[in-house]
């Protein structure tokens, strides 16, 4: 009955919360389930699998039991070998005066999609304080990476007199204290990122037109409240989750589920768990530098309606006059706004390239130019291959890649060769793409920096770079032939946005992949035992930015590397060695004898699995999970001549 | 209605499916004459489980006095039965 009831109504647009973006499973999930291998690591990487199609609630649910359940039964040793595989163990704590354990296997099931394997404490039913000072031990006992207040309009229950400007913004400044005591106590108890959730509007609230410019209306108060929680997340560095605006993209009533919050104290319906479980996880997988960073895009049909090959330039649909070149005009504003975001573009494209080229370069309608590309696979080769090729060219992994194209089976191709890669499902209709493109959030970051802006201007200053090599010949001569700066500062305040970002983002270049929130970052600098680095580089072809972080601490004579992120943007520019002549010259300074350096492999680093030994290092040990130790001794060290000029001590002016 | 016996033990299959996932046990059985108090796992927040998840299975809504009222899976199929058909 159900079967003929959905091919009579055939679904040809999916709401928001049935997370369109993702392809429609093949089976059900307890036949999913059912068919796992019996072997721990297997299973995850099947269920990780499972998890990049759109599932409901309930089918969710079910994976995130299976997943809690194979965790619970993994040998001891398993961690660092899921961790080798990708998979990252994290453990979140929610706060919540409402119902919040109905939440916990949809976000395991949810969180594996970005490969984290998660475990989650709720408290529900209580005022976060309270808990918070009850379970200190128990946190202490099993530390939490990440705290999430899943406040609500009845937590705050927002009331002023009507018309009273005064009494609305004091009611509103004591929600906020409120708020500023709990991320106090949890920062306390945890020492971790805070995430704040806005207040959804309330279907069920008075409301009249006039009452968003009313004072004490519920409407004035919940938009007030907002606003002031959004500043006050961005000035204490905690993360925002924005459920209102989740609320607004599927409607206010679709969101709120008044049955469910009489029945079981239910915050919202369930049916918007995945869509809220996806957003809860962007922001935590930004924190562990898993949010995309490339939009790789096809053309034909993708950012131009027809094909360019057989249409010709002219006979495109592009621009305004008729409605397809207006959908597809609005299609290369959306990739202009992510490049403006820090997002690099790139396109792979089926096509004789000088015909595209020609488009691209002369079509007057084009929004982008050839200069916001950074790189062009333009050819008739397999587009697996093509985007393997542009992240080799870009030193950025796969996982960071999205891919944007109109044809189904490209997509599965690309989808079954490169599974790290994001290729979102699009409807049949260019007109709706941008609704379910944003809706994906793939780009999520937790803050916004200068480097975000330039960031295109970084790959295509490398790209020269890479002409002026390949002119000069002589590695040593070229890195001279550049005229490099290099400029190292302690951590400092107005460095501090992109020391998190560096720290959060990087996993290639990155010796023990530790993630510090801004605030831990903050601390840091604070703390009278840390010795600790920011570098930039500047070249004859321009600022790279700020591109190495480094945290070490003095302990007994030793000088102890704590964190080495690097951004692979820089490799081979000798930076490295820069670096560790100035953190010989730190220890020196704070009569520590020797550096001390560990090497943890994750699925990404292995980059840097020598770095240490190149460095001139000796190893002291290896651990079971494959971690390695080092040791540089100090007396021995002799300074080296450099490519580059160093200066050392400056405040960052960023 | 010739129909209706062969449909309510169509549903009753799908419903066991969803009371074994819900209630976390692969070899429970149900049958129509099954209560709540018979089944120590159905408690209100399983309840609650076995409500969305029925809902998403058969794509409708219960009201909120049938989700406080049911305590058999009689009476889901006879809702299931009347709000589908």
């Amino acid at each position: 009955m159900n079967e003929t009831s959905a091919s009579l109504r055939p679904l040809t647009k999916l709401p928001p919360e049935a997370l369109p973006w993702l392809p429609r499973p093949v089976r059900r999930m307890r036949e999913e389930i059912a068919a796992l291998p019996a072997e721990a690591l297997p299973a995850l990487q099947a269920a990780r699998l499972l998890a990049q199609s759109g599932r409901d609630e309930p089918e969710l649910r079910l994976l995130g039991r299976k997943i809690r359940t194979i965790l619970t039964s993994a040998p001891a040793h398993f961690a660092g070998e899921a961790r080798k595989q990708g998979l990252v163990p994290m453990h979140l704590l929610i706060l919540s005066a409402s119902t919040a354990s109905h939440l916990t296997d949809a976000l395991i099931g949810t969180a594996i999609r970005f490969g984290v394997l998660l475990q989650v404490t709720a408290a529900e039913y209580e005022e976060p304080d309270s808990w918070l000072a009850r379970n200190g031990d128990a946190l202490k006992r099993n530390p939490v990476d990440a705290v999430l207040l899943a406040s609500d309009n009845r937590m705050f229950k927002l009331a002023a007199p009507l018309g009273d400007e005064d009494a609305a913004r004091q009611t509103i400044d004591v929600a906020l204290s409120q708020i500023a005591r709990i991320v106090d106590v949890a920062r306390t108890a945890t020492g971790k990122s805070v995430i704040l959730q806005t207040l959804a509007g309330d279907p069920d609230a008075f409301q009249i037109n006039m009452d968003l410019g009313l004072a004490g209306s519920p409407r004035q108060l919940r938009s007030a409240f907002n606003r002031r929680l959004a500043e006050f997340s961005r000035q204490t560095s905690c993360l925002l989750l924005d459920v209102n605006g989740i609320a607004e993209l599927v409607g206010q009533s679709a969101w709120s589920a008044a049955r469910f919050w009489y029945a079981a104290k239910y915050p919202f319906a369930p049916a918007m768990i995945p869509l809220y479980a996806d957003h809860v996880m962007r922001i935590l997988a930004a924190q562990l530098g898993r949010s995309r960073r490339v939009l790789v895009l096809d053309l034909d049909n993708t950012m131009w309606g027809g094909i360019v090959g057989d249409d010709g330039m002219e006979g495109l649909a592009l621009g305004t006059g008729t409605p397809l070149g207006e959908t597809y005009t609005a299609l290369q504003r959306m990739a202009l706004s992510y490049k403006e975001r820090g997002i690099i573009l790139c396109v792979s494209s089926k096509n004789d390239e000088t015909i595209a080229l020609d488009a691209f370069r002369n079509h007057p309608e084009m929004v982008l130019k050839e200069e916001d590309i950074v790189a062009f696979r333009v050819n008739w080769d397999d587009k697996a291959a093509n985007i393997k090729a542009i992240a080799g060219m870009t030193d950025l992994g796969l996982e960071s890649f999205v891919f944007l194209d109109d044809n189904p089976a490209e997509r599965k191709r690309v989808r079954d060769a490169l599974p790290a890669v994001a290729v979102p499902e699009l409807p049949d209709d260019p007109s709706e793409w941008i609704g379910v493109f944003q809706a994906a959030g793939y780009f999520e970051q937790a803050s916004f920096s200068r480097e975000d802006q330039l960031r295109a201007g970084f790959y295509k200053a490398n790209a020269r770079r890479a002409a002026q090599l390949e002119r000069i010949g002589n590695h040593d001569d070229y890195l001279r032939s550049l005229e490099m700066t290099l400029s190292i500062a302690p951590f400092d305040q107005s460095g501090r946005k992109r020391i998190a970002q560096l720290i959060a983002k990087s996993n290639q270049f990155n010796l023990t992949t530790r993630r510090y929130s801004e605030a831990e970052v903050e601390a840091v600098q604070a703390s009278s035992d840390a010795v600790t680095a920011q570098a930039r580089l500047a070249d004859m072809f321009g600022d790279n930015g700020m591109i190495s972080t480094v945290i070490c601490r003095l302990k007994d004579g030793s000088l102890e590397i704590d964190s080495w992120i690097m951004s692979c943007r820089v490799l081979g520019r000798r930076v490295e060695e820069a670096i560790l002549q100035h953190l010989v010259h730190e220890a020196k300074r704070h009569a520590a004898v020797e550096l001390i350096g560990r090497y943890i492999p994750t699925a990404r680093n292995g980059l840097v699995k020598d770095h240490f030994e190149k460095l001139g290092f000796s190893k002291i040990s290896t651990d079971t999970d494959g971690a390695t130790t080092w040791r540089l001794v100090v007396g021995d060290y002799r300074d080296k001549d450099l490519p580059m000029k160093v200066e050392a001590g400056s405040a960052s002016t960023a | 209605m010739d129909q209706a016996p062969a449909s309510r033990d169509a549903i009753l299959g799908r419903l066991q499916d969803i009371f074994r996932a819900e209630l976390d046990d692969d070899d429970l059985r149900i049958s129509l004459d099954t209560r709540q108090a018979d089944l120590k796992g159905w408690d209100s927040l399983a309840h609650v489980r076995l409500v969305s998840a029925i809902e998403s299975e058969f794509d409708f809504q219960f009201n909120l006095s049938e989700i406080e009222e049911i305590n058999s899976v009689r009476q889901f199929v006879d809702l299931i039965v009347e709000h589908t058909q």
